[in-house]
């Protein structure tokens, strides 16, 4: 039976195979077939196999050498073998190495018999084997044309379809499509939905959801649900907070990712804050998603003034880990627009075509066209960027700031062309780029500038970089959009760069990844879960959804409702899925013990930003001043202004920040990690920020000789959890307080400290 | 609490790539279950393996391998010639243009130790130990420069942000040490070239990146918020124990949150951290003889409490020569390289032979080495006087060392052409020294892999083969 089957293989295998490995001519006294068997193949096994054949799991350079597609249609560098001319045959180049760049193998040259087999191989016409591979899975790795084939079915590039939620038979679970969707599935996996949260829990929840702060305002608890969301939602604490999500995604910072090495400072971005208020102010004003994409990419193609505050949204670009117009810049800006608006790993297609994306190397560089058509001031090129309205500090403020930079400009005429002793520097540009720099940036009363990049005066038309090295130039492309989203792949304007055709790409109603993309972050930040759990990958590689339906639900209803960010929000807040408890149930643990059905709510950490908000909050200090320049976060002299205000050195990230999980902003950022480690607890056990707030908040609550323990123990706990302490907590903490006294400690400071590091402070229910 | 906590367990197990076909399923099964309690729990590796720990003193700057650890009696005779134009021409760009001539080492070489083993008169010192090092010869990177070079030698890519070599080590094996960080940079003070991205962890979790302490500062400082000064120990007790009665508390009636009795106990562990940390990095705990050993010097202190981290079981602990690129002697090398070798060969040897007396050395993996080598031509040729000269950064042949750790001992391994400007024989790239430091961890290097942006990435990328010829 064994032997049947056998046979039978290679009756069909035989069938398929090319002529011309049937009837090859006969080399020497071989066959061509035995030639290539008892001569040829020992040579690839000894030699080349190691990188390229499926059994090593190797295709380097994309070549395979185990097959005779693999040779015929080569790799990366064109095709191995053309039969009959061994000159024209790049693997017969290698092994005599022609060239140094290609000689093969890497590591030794072939004997001189051994070259000339593959010589006499590919002149008798390079027979191929009798039992050929053909295609397999492994060979057709970054096979765009298969790639391409699998993408016509993925679900991501579908487009949207919004279908009408499905009824709920329990009364409260039917009057939300979000609800109506979930509870479909949780029905199906005979899974119960859990109850709503207490009101208690609902508040705090929704405060932290909406503003990033506690409820410290007692009228929150007095609304209804509808007002709560409503007061929230329109407060300017709102847009703070959301911002935060999406400067994650904009890989924001204050700093470029490189350092003066003589002076130890980072590369100053001094404008980089405009496009973080201006963050916020869409936020806020929920300017519509398709209008701020827009901006963000192509604000001075679309005919606003040369002082619009509009300019500032281009920091997108701008505010790059990379400081100087180079492949790196242009290699973010793809990153950073593909992965962060489209959920598309087009980057990875650099140096050849995606492996296992539908991205051929040539839309990189279509994209690449586009970004490299832009002019980029050296950050130190201060006055290259354009002023701005929308800022007015006072009078005083603005002298004092003239006064320091006419110290500083001083400095630099007298500096003249003078170079630093030691490195040859210039002393002007240092002077610039340090001092004048950190005026700029830190100076209330400093001009205000958009990070703005702008047009080349001629747009550049790309050609692809073989293997991303910009010497090795291989085809032209125009400037266009991706070919799995866009077929027709018409080319963009001949006059610009084509930034504005590529955010009109991005949000043509014909795009599915768009709505999508965004509302699936939206989701995440609120419900602590994501529908599609890799938010910046939505190609093949990504994870499908958990609920298609509700996805497409959802980003057909945010376009159809003008792209409104606050109406996503409203419509997620309402709903029963997002007010449950989040207590574990056994039966939905065994059922579902990852939630991906949301039989529960989710408990969340606060965010670094959130928990330092929290704290300046509870203690009364916070300062809710709004945009301008960047504030040190901690220290001797810490801002008191919301973390989002705080200052971001991309050359060297905060340790605390880094230790709580802030995201680098290397790259753009999709999701945050959530570990626990010790030097987080050391923060808030021994840091004098921590320390600090302790201290204001007690202070704060103005206790005098007859406040009893218990009113004080309330008031306490009110303030820093909002709810009142239990009979054992009472005992408990009057005891802490009463060994401290006869330490002759001034305990309540400490035991503020105590319900800020407890688990009920840093995690919402 | 877990890095993967937004994922569900499969992901997890997906994402780690311990190479499914490596190990048994039920051991993948029991090492990823710890993982899942702590990212930082110790794990077992692909295989067995002897080394467990690294300690990786980077030279950073430069080091010039003809003057220390490759005698080139060839250039003597072609002394003060010029380069062949054959030769000249192999040299990267940015070398090309300012050859000088050629520079045999102003430096005697002898043999030391039964091996024989040759080591130039700059380490007196590090020679008695000649039979424990086995040297590379042969390594190649890739870009001429400092900033390339030590991410190359770190992140195993000259230019990408990848994650170090110490991420990808503390993320395949954990930490033994349940005070401490599990991956340390030690410095004297300030930050090398490229800084904190040398020891990254890039796109893997946060946890796993270096923790960078600059020795020079006072006990308490150098990692920070690790003391409270204004309170006593008993009262920071007592409000610990506060503390934990209201996570209990909070716990009892919240159960099936993993994340919150993981928080209780990285409080407890930070309160432990308090006293450990001062405790390791407390040199002054040491006898006097050691301390002696070592030296009272920036490279002697670092040295010291590199071992004393060692011993309480950190993963993966760099020691940087000091800020910048010290090695980097483009201009009077004579005079520097002296200095440097000072600096550091009597606490080289002194680590060597500490380790080797507790026993320590079978199992810890000493590498010594820069990002680059330098050109055995001279740089500054205009100067007539040779205290004056220098040597050019140079990547086809230079020299990293290795000790204990499961290399073998009293060896040389590649060799350099005449001109010690080109490999001669047994390249060994960056990359293949990465496979091979990951193998005497117990790692496949291609299958200690991470999924990210849709790709399984390595620290080897598709490149590096082990150096097995070195493998005691």
């Amino acid at each position: 039976m064994e032997k049947l089957n056998s046979i039978s293989i290679v009756v069909v295998v035989l069938s398929f195979l090319p002529t011309s490995t049937l009837f090859a001519a006969p080399i020497g006294n071989m066959s061509g077939t035995e030639y290539f068997e008892s001569k040829v193949r020992p040579l690839l096994v000894k030699h080349c196999y190691e990188c390229h054949s499926e059994e090593e799991e190797a295709q380097k350079g994309g070549l395979l050498l185990d097959r005779e597609s693999g040779w015929l249609e080569g790799g990366d560098s064109g095709k191995a073998v053309v039969p009959g001319q061994p000159e024209a045959s790049l693997l017969v180049g290698a092994v005599q190495r022609l060239e140094e760049d290609s000689a093969m193998p890497p590591k030794y040259s072939l004997e001189q018999e051994e070259i000339e087999i593959f010589v006499r191989w590919v002149k008798g016409g390079a027979p191929g084997p009798a039992e050929d591979m053909g295609e397999t899975e492994f060979s057709q790795l970054g096979d765009q044309t298969v790639i391409f084939g699998k993408a016509k079915d993925h679900w991501s590039f579908q487009p949207v379809k919004k279908v009408t939620p499905p009824k709920a038979d329990v009364a409260n679970w039917n009057e939300n499509p979000v609800d109506q969707f979930v509870f479909a599935k949780l029905k199906k996996a005979g899974v119960k939905p859990s109850p709503s949260a207490s009101q208690n829990t609902l508040v705090r929840r929704i405060s932290y959801s909406l503003t990033g702060l506690p409820p410290t305002d007692p009228a929150l608890y007095e609304l209804s649900m509808e007002d709560l969301i409503g007061r929230l939602i329109e407060s300017p604490r709102y847009g703070e907070h959301l911002a935060r999500t999406w400067l994650d995604v904009a890989r924001y910072a204050d700093t470029a990712s490189t350092y003066r090495a003589d002076t130890k400072t980072p590369h100053y971005y001094p404008y980089a804050f405009t496009y973080r208020d201006y963050v916020i102010d869409t936020f806020n004003e929920d300017k519509p998603f398709d209008l701020f994409v827009r901006e963000q990419i192509a604000a001075d193609l679309m005919g606003v003034g040369k002082d619009a505050p509009e300019l500032a949204a281009l920091g997108f670009l701008g505010v790059s880990p990379i400081r100087n117009m180079s492949h790196d810049f242009i290699d973010d800006a793809i990153d950073a627009t593909t992965r962060g608006l489209l959920g598309m790993t087009v980057s990875c297609a650099r140096c050849h075509d995606h492996k296992f994306e539908p991205v051929p190397t040539a839309d990189y560089y279509s994209l690449y066209g586009v970004f490299a058509s832009l002019e980029r001031p050296e950050p130190w090129a201060l006055e290259k960027f354009p002023e701005i309205t929308g800022y007015s500090p006072s009078a005083d403020t603005v002298a004092d700031y003239e006064e320091k930079r006419a110290f500083i400009d001083k400095e630099i005429v007298e500096a003249g062309s003078k170079k630093k002793k030691g490195n040859n520097r210039s002393v002007k540009e240092t002077i610039e780029q340090t001092d004048l720099a950190e005026l700029l940036l830190f100076h209330e009363g400093a001009p205000v500038r958009a990070m703005t990049v702008s047009e080349k005066k001629k747009p550049l038309e790309p050609t692809v970089f073989i293997r991303g090295e910009p010497a090795n130039r291989g085809e032209r492309v125009p400037r266009r959009f991706l070919k799995v989203i866009d077929e027709e792949q018409l080319s963009f304007s001949k006059e610009n760069s084509g930034r504005l055709d590529l955010a009109n790409k991005i949000l043509d109603p014909k795009n599915p990844l768009t709505a999508r993309v965004y509302v699936n972050r939206i989701w995440g930040m609120l419900m602590g879960d994501f529908l599609v759990d890799t938010p910046s990958d939505f190609g093949l590689q990504g994870e499908a959804p958990s609920h298609p339906e509700l996805l497409d639900y959802l980003a057909a209803e945010f376009v159809e409702n003008g792209w409104s960010t606050k109406h996503l929000v409203r419509l997620l807040i309402s709903s029963q899925t997002y007010q449950q408890r989040s207590s574990h149930r056994e039966d939905g643990n065994v059922a579902d013990p990852e939630n991906e059905l949301y039989w529960r709510a989710n408990r969340k950490r606060l965010k670094v930003e959130e928990l330092r908000d929290s704290l300046l909050a509870v203690s009364g200090e916070i300062d809710y001043t709004m945009r301008g320049r960047p504030g040190p976060l901690w220290g001797e002299e810490y801002s008191r202004r919301r973390s989002v205000y705080g200052y971001v050195n991309r050359f060297n990230l905060d340790p605390t920040l880094r230790n709580f999980d802030f995201p680098s902003p290397m790259q753009t950022q999709g999701q945050r990690t959530d570990n626990i480690v010790p030097p987080q607890a050391l923060f808030l056990m021994n840091s004098p920020f921590i320390t600090d707030q302790a201290e204001k908040l007690a202070a704060s609550l103005q206790f005098d000789a007859d406040t009893d323990r218990p009113a004080r123990i309330s008031a306490i706990y009110q303030r820093i959890l909002n709810r009142e302490p239990v009979e054992n907590e009472i005992i408990r903490i009057g005891r802490f307080v009463d060994i401290e006294k006869n330490r002759k400690v001034f305990a309540w400071p400490l035991v503020a400290q105590a319900l800020c590091m407890s688990n009920e402070f840093l995690y919402v229910d | 609490m877990n890095p993967f906590s937004h994922l569900s367990r499969r992901d997890a197990l997906q994402r780690l790539g311990f190479g499914f076909g490596a190990m048994a399923a039920s051991d993948l099964m029991a090492n990823v279950g710890g993982s899942l309690d702590s990212p930082l729990a110790p794990r077992q590796p692909h295989f067995p393996a002897k080394a467990k720990r690294v300690i990786h003193l980077f030279m950073n700057g430069g080091p010039s391998q003809m003057d220390s650890f490759d005698p080139k009696p060839t250039l003597e005779k072609l002394d003060g010639k010029e380069l062949p134009d054959s030769i000249k021409k192999t040299l990267q760009a940015t070398q090309r243009n300012r050859v000088g001539t050629i520079w045999a080492s102003p430096f005697q070489f002898s043999k030391h130790g039964e091996s024989g083993l040759e080591i130039s008169e700059l380490y007196p010192h590090v020679a008695k130990h000649a039979d424990k090092l086995c040297v590379i010869r042969s390594m190649q990177s890739e870009i001429a420069n400092h900033s390339p070079g030590l991410l190359m030698m770190n992140c195993g890519h000259p230019v990408l942000a990848r994650p170090s070599i110490g991420s990808w080590v503390l993320y395949g094996l954990g930490t033994e040490s349940e005070d401490l960080p599990g991956y340390v940079v030690l410095m004297p003070s300030g930050m090398p070239t490229a800084q904190s991205r040398n020891w990254t962890s890039s796109f893997l979790p946060g946890v796993y990146q270096g923790t960078h302490i600059e020795t020079n500062a006072k006990g308490g400082e150098m990692i920070p918020h690790l003391k409270r000064r204004d309170i006593g120990s008993g009262t920071q007790r007592n409000q610990m124990e506060l503390t934990k009665f209201l996570n209990q508390r909070h716990l009892n009636a919240r159960p099936g949150d993993e994340r919150l009795d993981s928080r209780i106990h990285s409080m407890e562990l930070a309160f432990r951290m308090q006293s450990a940390a001062t405790d390791a990095f407390d040199i002054t705990r040491e006898p006097e003889t050691i301390r002696e050993a070592y030296g009272d010097t920036p490279v002697g202190r670092n040295l010291l409490m590199a071992r004393r981290l060692a011993e309480r079981g950190v993963r993966y602990i760099q020691c940087y020569h000091g800020a910048g690129q010290p090695w980097d002697n483009h201009s009077g090398l004579i005079p520097r390289i002296k200095g440097l070798a000072r600096d550091s060969d009597q606490p080289i040897a002194a680590l060597l032979q500490d380790l080797d007396e507790r026993g320590m050395l079978e199992d810890t993996l000493v590498v010594w080495g820069g990002e680059m080598g330098r050109t055995s031509t001279i740089q500054k040729t205009g100067q007539n006087d040779p205290e004056k000269w220098g040597r050019d950064h140079h990547v086809d042949g230079f020299t990293v060392w290795m000790a204990g750790g499961g290399v073998k001992g009293g060896m040389t391994y590649g060799e350099t052409d005449d001109f010690a400007l080109s490999v001669a024989s047994n390249p060994v790239h960056v990359h293949d020294l990465h496979a091979t430091m990951l193998h005497l961890l117990g790692f496949d290097h291609e299958k200690l892999t991470y999924r990210y942006s849709g790709r399984d990435f390595r620290l080897t990328d598709v490149h590096g083969s082990v150096v097995k010829d070195i493998l005691a």
